[in-house]
């Protein structure tokens, strides 16, 4: 069996369009945040698949593909902490956490 | 026997995926989450990622699953709340929205030379005079290498970013004194509580003074 780096990208499409899926279809603001952690994950997956495909061919910095999911690694975690102390300074407020019911601008 | 781990690891993924988005109750939504960062994980391993295999479950299935299942019952949402209003259209609508972006990346993914003539993802990885540490890529010591040298000012961006991430969290979910009487007082003995003791010190000393 032949591992490409088209069927990887492929399937990193597929859990890209689910995530985006998610975003648009749901109301509840804490599956919204899981929808844009699987987004996340799938462009780390691609840019992981990227980086063993042009591996042989010796580039010059073989590290830097994982290194830059490291950094969205951690720019996602600080995105989830930040995005759920948001929702529970919304649920303090307004009693849900339903996007739907929260249609105004001021606080 | 990779690409079959692979393949099988890529189908899971998809389904949990999808059942994430799907669930009405989040902590289902959480709970398939982690089995599609397993799996994320597996495919890492693979792709010869070791380290970022590690990391994605230590990070990920570990960190921010426990943060976001901690918010999930920290609110202890009822049915009524978790109800969504979504209108048939809508989910279409997205789910329309949604297969566009799918077929068009795949139609991008398609055209491109440089992904048709990418080599196997499972070709041999042979170290030459220009690399001779090739071999090793991926693995903990050559990421800590490269992270630390080549890499510095992005690491040290991050870790100023997961700081103001750390200071925007602690604000945004810090319990605000109400000032214009709106709100939950803070409780008058509590206040007293707090400036006793020195005041009690303070009185102490100034008798032990006289």
């Amino acid at each position: 069996m032949i591992l490409s780096l088209s069927f990887c990208l492929y399937l990193t499409a597929a859990l890209f369009a689910i995530g985006v899926y998610g975003v648009l279809s749901r109301q509840n603001l804490i599956v919204i945040l899981m929808s844009l952690e699987l987004m996340l994950n799938a462009v780390n997956l691609a840019l992981v698949a990227f980086g063993r495909a042009f591996l042989p061919s010796a580039p010059p910095d073989a590290n830097g593909p994982q290194i830059f999911v490291i950094i969205v690694l951690a720019v996602a975690a600080a995105e989830a902490a930040v995005g759920l102390s948001l929702l529970l300074a919304v649920y303090r407020k307004w009693r849900t956490t339903n996007v739907g019911q929260i249609d105004m601008l001021k606080g | 026997m990779d690409t079959f781990v692979f393949y099988i690891a890529g189908v899971i993924s998809v389904v949990a995926a999808a059942l994430v988005v799907t669930r009405r109750n989040p902590i289902y939504s959480a709970i398939y989450l982690v089995l599609f960062f397993t799996m994320i994980s597996l495919q890492f391993l693979v792709l010869r990622a070791p380290f970022l295999a590690v990391v994605q479950v230590l990070v990920y299935a570990g960190a921010i699953m426990v943060l976001f299942l901690f918010v999930i019952m920290l609110l202890n949402l009822t049915p009524e709340e978790l109800k969504e209003a979504v209108p048939r259209s809508r989910k279409l609508l997205a789910g329309g929205l949604a297969l566009v972006l799918f077929v068009l990346l795949v139609a991008a993914i398609r055209q491109s030379p440089t992904v048709r003539n990418a080599p196997n993802l499972t070709a041999p990885i042979v170290p030459t005079e220009a690399a001779p540490t090739l071999g090793q890529a991926g693995e903990v010591a050559a990421i800590g290498e490269s992270l630390f040298t080549t890499h510095t000012l992005a690491f040290e961006v991050t870790s100023v970013l997961i700081l103001i991430a750390i200071l925007g969290a602690i604000y945004l979910t810090k319990k605000r004194r109400p000032d214009n009487g709106e709100g939950t007082r803070i409780p008058t003995g509590l206040e007293k509580q707090e400036v006793s003791p020195g005041h009690v010190v303070a009185t102490d000393t100034k008798e032990a003074e006289s």
